[in-house]
């Protein structure tokens, strides 16, 4: 076990090594997006051309009016200013709704990706691990080869895939002329036009009702993998000696199944979840694109159009910092849940 | 010391009546056992000796009721008397019904016993695991307090111990925890699968040593299976030689080192190394166990046998008495007997 006194140390080291993951991602980031083809000014320019038929020049005159940024400047100084402001969390104003704080813009959207993805995930995971085992622990049960093919099946189908299905099984699809199943509209933005934000039922209603066949949609594409691993990892554990001494010693079905077999099995299952906590915000692009929900995703890939560069740069850092942390809980976690992984932490400070 | 096994009119302990064992395969049915009878007498150790495959593992398996999924029982009855003096049918007994004996009357130590422990829970959790099943009202400090006893019995620092995780422990520890395990509910039938395999050679003697004094501390039955005759020497009163699932030769110890009768236990014990002979000189029967998959015709020693007869070839030989408290299974020792008692 790790020893008292040294618990803040290792501590310690880790989250340095996350600040300075984070510091390395970020710099990336920064360069990359201004390596990217055109500017923001550019695409400004071009999209009042375009859309208003206004001449190049006036174009360009509105836009250099409109943009408080200046773009000529040495890359290298615009790197410590978005750096000097990053370290106070001034991650500046977006470009494309100008005064508007990327931080506000951020803090308004993640919270839809979180509630989608994370449902989503959740229940995934929930009802994976459970099938999985009881895949595993009944693997002469009738269902138990339409359980994991079902399981293979969604895991090799894209989410995409399953979201356009799921939006034709429940919004388009009449049965038997009563309509769909949910109608439409529903499946576009995050809540319905009339009702007020805040803690009131019909607001509450109208945002499960939109949110739900998204988070269908994540819960379909993430249970195959839940299934498979957790039946994988717990069929590895019912051949276990100590599963068949557990047998052998009286101990009745139920502990054994729980904890011999389910909490070993659990010890990779539980890392993997950990992990993939951190994909929650990055992971919903085209899902949150195809339901038009305001999410960070669709923010991102709307910044990105734009290129919006303080906006991307921030939503790419909340999603590089969720990753990192979440790889740091992982870590932590298996220490937590496996001795022999404590022992090992053990070494280097006696 | 033998006398007192053998001598008086105890009620057996365990008795196995002809029973046959199959698996279930690509290729057909495997017969792991064919036709055995064992008995076992409270107090009595047992060893079974052989070659690997020739269904020993598969045998005692059976005793607890842990066979794999695919095997199963074809004939035969196993009985066991409780310490309550009740006859148990092993051999008809629901998994609900073994739960309670196991571990309680018939401790099974199963090979490879260096991963037996959970990895993630402390010994003593698997001690107080142990206790509860059969006695869900055990009372933690009593279950600790035995233990910790039982840890002592067996050489080991017992507050220590139960408080380790079992990747912290040597394999002899292991090993030996799983002993000091074994007699937390004082059983009186103790089975182990090749007790002292993947430990070392002070390590094992250690542990038979202990063995040997906690058996005649505690006074438990004991079948063990083991491909080492110094153990036998040890720690058996009887031996039984297992060849292609059938017993071939049933003996106590010291007159079966003395005068094998089976051709195949008089290749073992030639098989052995000794001082006084040059290894080049050390003998080893020829051939191969034969295939269990396909009918065995005759004998199934017989291609290897040097003593080879044309019946052998036709008919197997059943177990039959060839001394007092000692059988075997050929068609020579039937011959013999009938020759020399006339």
């Amino acid at each position: 076990m790790i020893g008292k006194g040294s618990l803040p140390v290792f501590i310690a080291g880790k989250l340095l090594k996350v600040v300075f993951t984070v510091w390395i991602v970020t710099t990336l980031i920064f360069f990359l997006i201004r390596l990217m083809p055109s500017n923001p000014i550019e695409r400004y320019i071009q999209s009042l051309v375009v859309q208003y038929g206004m001449t190049y020049e006036e174009s360009s005159a509105r836009a250099s009016a409109l943009f408080a940024i200046d773009l000529e400047a040495n890359l290298f100084s615009q790197y410590l200013d978005y750096l000097s402001g990053a370290i106070r969390l001034d991650f500046g104003t977006s470009f494309l709704s100008p005064g508007v704080p990327v931080t506000a813009i951020i803090a308004a959207r993640l919270p839809w990706t979180l509630f989608t993805v994370g449902m989503g995930l959740l229940f995934a995971f929930a009802l994976g691990i459970v099938l999985g085992a009881l895949a595993a622990y009944r693997r002469d049960a009738w269902w138990e080869p339409v359980v994991s093919g079902t399981s293979s099946f969604l895991s090799a189908v894209p989410d995409f895939l399953i979201a356009i299905f799921l939006i034709l099984l429940f919004g388009v699809f009449t049965w038997g002329g009563r309509g769909s199943i949910v109608p439409i509209f529903q499946l576009r933005g995050n809540y319905g036009p009339g009702v007020t934000p805040g803690w009131n039922w019909a607001f509450l209603r109208s945002v499960w009702g939109h949110g739900f066949v998204p988070i269908l949609t994540y819960f379909f594409s993430q249970i195959g993998i839940w299934v498979l691993l957790m039946k994988g990892s717990t069929t590895s554990c019912l051949n276990s000696d100590y599963a068949t001494i557990a047998r052998a010693r009286g101990l009745r079905p139920e502990k054994i199944l729980r904890s011999y077999i389910g909490r070993n099995a659990m010890l990779p299952i539980a890392t993997e979840f950990a992990m993939r906590l951190g994909f929650i915000l990055g992971g919903s692009l085209i899902i949150e694109q195809l339901f038009v929900y305001q999410g960070l995703g669709l923010e991102l890939l709307k910044a990105t159009s734009n290129r919006d560069y303080p906006l991307m740069q921030a939503i790419f850092l909340v999603m590089t910092v969720a990753i990192v942390l979440s790889n740091l809980f992982a870590e932590l976690l298996y220490g937590v849940l496996d001795p022999r992984i404590r022992q090992e932490g053990k070494g280097p400070h006696g | 010391m033998m006398s007192t096994v053998y001598g008086t009119d105890q009620e057996n302990l365990l008795e196995i009546r002809n029973l046959s064992i199959r698996y279930r395969t690509r290729r057909g049915e495997l017969r792991a056992v064919e036709d055995a009878t064992l008995l076992v007498k409270p107090g009595e150790s047992v060893a079974i000796i052989g070659e690997s495959g020739s269904g020993k593992t598969t045998l005692i398996s059976a005793i607890v009721r842990m066979l794999p999924l695919n095997a199963r029982l074809a004939t035969g009855t196993m009985r066991y008397r409780t310490a309550a003096d009740s006859l148990v049918h092993l051999d008809t007994a629901t998994e609900r019904e073994m739960r309670p004996l196991r571990w309680k009357e018939i401790v099974m130590v199963f090979q490879a016993s260096q991963s037996s422990f959970n990895p993630v829970s402390r010994i003593y959790t698997q001690f107080l695991d142990t206790a509860r099943a059969h006695n869900p009202a055990a009372r933690t400090s009593d279950v600790m307090d035995r233990s910790r006893k039982l840890l002592e019995l067996v050489a080991l620092d017992g507050e220590k111990v139960l408080h380790s995780f079992p990747h912290e422990l040597s394999g002899g520890m292991k090993q030996r925890t799983l002993i000091a395990l074994g007699l937390l509910l004082e059983p009186r039938l103790i089975i182990l699968d090749e007790p002292t395999t993947a430990l070392d050679l002070l390590t094992q003697k250690k542990i038979l040593k202990i063995l040997r004094s906690l058996r005649d501390q505690y006074r438990f039955g004991m079948v063990f299976v083991t491909h080492d005759l110094g153990i036998v020497s040890r720690l058996a009163d009887r031996v039984v030689v297992m060849y292609a699932g059938s017993i071939v030769e049933d003996a106590p110890w010291e007159e079966f080192y003395q005068d094998p009768k089976h051709p195949y236990s008089q290749g073992l014990i030639r098989a052995v190394p000794k001082l006084t002979t040059a290894i080049e000189k050390l003998y080893s029967i020829p051939g191969t166990t034969p295939d269990l998959v396909e009918k065995i015709q005759g004998c199934p020693f017989a291609p290897r046998c040097p003593f080879r007869m044309e019946i052998c070839t036709r008919e197997n030989p059943p177990l039959l008495p060839v001394a007092l408290g000692r059988s075997a299974a050929c068609h020579l020792l039937k011959e013999d007997s009938s020759e020399s008692t006339p």
